[in-house]
């Protein structure tokens, strides 16, 4: 049991989930409750299902795309244009299935589905090649195609809301006999977390990513091929942004070229709560998902709490710059500490080898 | 006289110094050696008030004095020249002779009274320069002079110098020599702090040598060996300092270079290396060495020529390309180039040779543990796990995981860029064992040094390059210093 507990604890992420399991607990003490319509019972205001699982919601639209953004990260880039890859994907698919006409279910679902990955992953592609083969900072590329990719969205869609084919806000809203509860949203989220985390550790080139993000130059002397590393990246980033379009258009039932303005920001603040480092070589994609979840939590208790809504950002913004902050003191007493235990294991060996 | 009593200082972690207590008399030129991590820079730096002592006192002309900053130790006569050289490198050698006290007229800067200073103090020490060039443009030999003028203009009496050789070419570093003699002659203390015999033999009066933080003792130089010294310095008697080496097994030719050019690099340079040998490359700084190796490696789009590998040519583009046909770099700077440092110490050697640690991608943990365990052991990687992140390790051990990580590639020619670079002299000699075991197993070695007894008493054959271009070659048993040198710098004479 002890070992369960330091094992957890022991956890990069043990830190975001005690800030999360508090947050909660304030939130549950602090919102007071409500008679339930059906039973009559006094329901809490925020730890009950529809609660849990509507944050959970929130959350997944963009932090399926924060998986994306913290793999760029890692690799020592940014993604600006997740957002606006998110609105061009929704719109497109939209239009096509529009143009389409009426189909069966599961031919609709595959058109959606591939249409979204298909142009998230063209729309990194066109960023990764630009970035590795003009050699611009990607930060410049990707605020170009920000606006570029949300201007062919404008442009096609001629800024009007396209409704999405019933049966996609089916799949997406199934229940599985679980009443008003949605639950897709969230296990797609919890799907692209654990294949991004596996990504990350497991394969050679998630370990590539953290190699070039950590040293560019030190990777392309060990014969890394880094252009092409890059590149991967940026295509990944797509692929979440395109999912994420896929899940959130099919949602709401509608695709428009406003769809997920500013979305990018939200995505990199996840992915900088959940301790990846701006400078490259450093994150997990769990760790972004938990960041995306305590975004959307203070979001959330605002609403809960009854605060002035008015407040809501300048809250968010506060809490961004102090998660960071506790993080890097968190990491600088970590690295203290190991430094500490390893000094005492060197005099240990040397009183040995006396 | 510069007086240190039981000065100790702690680290995170370390115990950088612990309970030292030592004499420097005036005028001299007082050598501190040890090892890397012996603590002697730590000590340097105590008295230059940029570390303040957690314990102990140090005494100048029986006053006790305790600096809380670099800006109070200047005050009170006392300047450094860093290791590392500290500049704004995008500002000008007046700008920044005169940080911190810039003139100035209310919120204007007086250039013209900056300019006249600046040229005052390079005078001072027989410098002329254009003091508007900006200091990125300087040679680091240069940028180190405006540090000692910057010392010197400052009134400082005591100036410490800082391993002031590490990244300096033979000949910068002849004239350095000349400087702190001048510098002595004028009556300023110099504290050298370094770990190269030859120097300390050349211009230091005494020597004081630290271990693991601990004062070991202070010798005259002139009634002390270099045996003695070395002995001092690792704490254990130092039978061989380089290993005994006959390469017998030297075979057929594995790679040739001919022609091989780039422009304002280097220029149509041919030579070969068989197996089992290593040919050593002298030159001075800037002569193309290690762009050559680069080329080799696929590292320079601009170079031409032809480069073969055991008979057929090859054409390498990049460096997976090099790696394909067997041929690894050690590079020169392997904080930049060799390793990334935020990684485990695993990560760094299995880097080159994840692939064939993987299937479908899919990395086998337990086989890329096996395979680093196996050469962390074998190369006797000082840190307590595999997971040590490089970052903590000693210069040293840092350069045996790169070595680790090309021989783990299975290497059939290896490029090794001054191996021993900001390496102790306890894992030199391991350094050096290792590649001359690496040749015996029949790899064939280009060996990159600065420091000639390296190449004199390592290779088989040595190269040496002067402007881009080879100046000559000789046999291991016809070579000596003076030779090198001579061809080296292009002089027929040296003092």
């Amino acid at each position: 049991m002890k070992k369960l507990i330091s094992k957890i604890f022991g956890t990069q992420q043990s830190g975001i989930i005690m800030v999360i399991l508090l947050l909660g607990v304030v939130l549950t003490i602090f919102s007071g409750s409500h008679p339930d319509r059906a039973t009559g019972a006094q329901v809490n205001n925020f730890l009950n299902q529809y609660t849990l699982m509507q944050t959970a919601t929130d959350a997944s639209f963009f932090a399926i795309m924060a998986i994306g953004a913290t793999i760029v990260i890692i690799s020592g880039g940014i993604d600006l244009s997740v957002g606006s890859i998110y609105a061009f994907a929704g719109v497109i698919s939209a239009m096509v299935l529009r143009a389409m006409g009426p189909m069966d279910s599961v031919p609709t679902l595959l058109t959606a589905l591939t249409l979204c990955v298909g142009i998230g992953l063209a729309c990194g592609l066109a960023n990764g090649l630009m970035i590795v083969g003009l050699r611009v900072h990607p930060f410049i590329i990707t605020l170009g195609t920000m606006w570029i990719f949300r201007g062919i969205a404008f442009v096609a869609s001629k800024a009007e809301s396209i409704l999405i084919p019933d049966c996609l806000t089916g799949f997406t809203k199934a229940t599985f006999g679980l009443g008003t509860l949605y639950p897709v949203p969230m296990l797609i989220m919890i799907a692209s977390t654990v294949i991004g985390a596996i990504y990350l550790s497991k394969t050679v080139m998630g370990r590539h990513v953290y190699a070039i993000g950590g040293n560019a130059d030190a990777s392309r002397y060990s014969g890394l091929k880094v252009g092409r590393i890059t590149t991967g990246v940026y295509v990944v980033s797509g692929l979440t942004a395109g999912i994420a379009a896929f899940v959130g258009t099919t949602y709401y039932g509608s695709a428009s070229c406003a769809d997920a303005t500013g979305y990018e920001l939200y995505v990199i603040a996840s992915a900088v709560v959940g301790g990846t480092s701006l400078s490259g070589g450093k994150g997990s994609a769990i760790s972004a998902m938990f960041g995306a979840v305590l975004i959307i939590l203070i979001r959330q208790s605002i609403r809960t709490l009854h605060l002035d809504q008015n407040y809501e950002w300048i809250i968010i913004g506060l809490a961004i710059i102090i998660a960071v902050v506790l993080d890097q003191i968190n990491a600088r007493l970590t690295s203290r500490r190991l430094l500490k235990s390893v000094a005492e294991k060197q005099n240990i060996e040397t009183i040995k080898s006396k | 006289m510069i007086e240190f009593r039981g000065i100790s200082k702690r680290f995170p972690g370390v115990q950088a110094l612990k309970d030292v207590s030592l004499h420097i008399s005036r005028g001299t030129c007082h050598a501190l050696m040890g090892e890397n991590g012996a603590g002697k820079s730590t000590l340097g730096k105590i008295l230059a008030g940029i570390y303040s002592a957690d314990d102990g006192e140090i005494f100048i002309d029986g006053k006790k004095v305790g600096f809380s900053s670099p800006r109070d130790a200047r005050l009170a006569g006392i300047g450094m020249v860093y290791q590392e050289l500290s500049f704004c490198e995008n500002l000008s050698v007046a700008e920044n002779l005169a940080l911190g006290e810039t003139p100035r007229m209310g919120p204007f800067v007086l250039y013209q009274i900056m300019h006249d200073k600046a040229v005052a103090a390079l005078e001072a020490i027989g410098c002329k320069m254009d003091v508007w060039a900006k200091v990125s443009e300087l040679p680091v030999g240069q940028q180190q002079l405006v540090q000692i003028a910057g010392a010197v203009a400052g009134g400082a009496k005591i100036i410490i110098f800082d391993e002031p050789t590490s990244s300096l070419s033979q000949v910068e570093a002849a004239r350095l020599m000349d400087m702190i003699r001048s510098l002595k002659a004028n009556g300023v203390t110099c504290i050298y702090v370094s770990h190269r015999l030859e120097e300390i033999f050349e211009i230091c009066d005494d020597v004081t040598v630290l271990r693991d933080g601990q004062y070991i003792g202070t010798r005259p130089v002139k009634e002390v060996s270099r045996d003695a010294l070395i002995q001092m310095m690792v704490g254990r008697p130092f039978s061989e300092f380089f290993p005994e080496q006959k390469h017998s097994s030297v075979s057929k030719e594995v790679l040739k270079v001919e022609n091989l050019s780039s422009p304002g690099k280097f220029d149509s340079v041919s030579f070969s290396v068989r197996a089992g040998e290593i040919l050593g490359m002298a030159g001075l700084v800037g002569s193309g060495r290690t762009e050559i190796s680069e080329a080799i490696f696929g590292l320079d789009k601009l170079a031409t020529g032809d480069v073969c590998v055991e008979g057929r040519k090859i054409n390498i583009r990049k460096p997976s390309d090099a790696m394909g046909h067997g041929i690894g770099l050690i590079p020169e700077d392997r904080k930049r180039h060799g390793l990334v440092l935020g990684m485990s110490s695993m990560e760094n050697i299995s880097m080159a040779v994840l692939r064939r640690l993987s299937k479908w991608g899919w990395i086998s943990s337990s086989e890329e543990k096996q395979m680093s365990q196996k050469y962390f052991d074998r190369l006797r990687v000082k840190a307590p796990t595999l997971e040590t992140t490089a970052i903590s390790l000693s210069g040293g051990n840092q350069q045996k995981l790169v070595i680790a990580k090309w021989i783990a590639a299975n290497c059939r020619i290896l490029l090794v860029d001054e191996p021993t670079r900001g390496v102790d002299v306890g894992a030199k000699t391991e350094i050096y064992n290792l590649i001359d075991r690496l040749a015996d197993e029949g790899c064939a070695v280009l060996l990159i040094s600065s420091e000639l007894p390296e190449l004199l008493n390592l290779s088989d054959r040595i190269l040496v390059m002067r402007n881009g271009r080879i100046n000559g070659e000789f046999k291991r048993d016809e070579a000596d210093q003076e030779k090198i040198l001579r061809l080296m710098t292009g002089t027929r004479y040296l003092k």
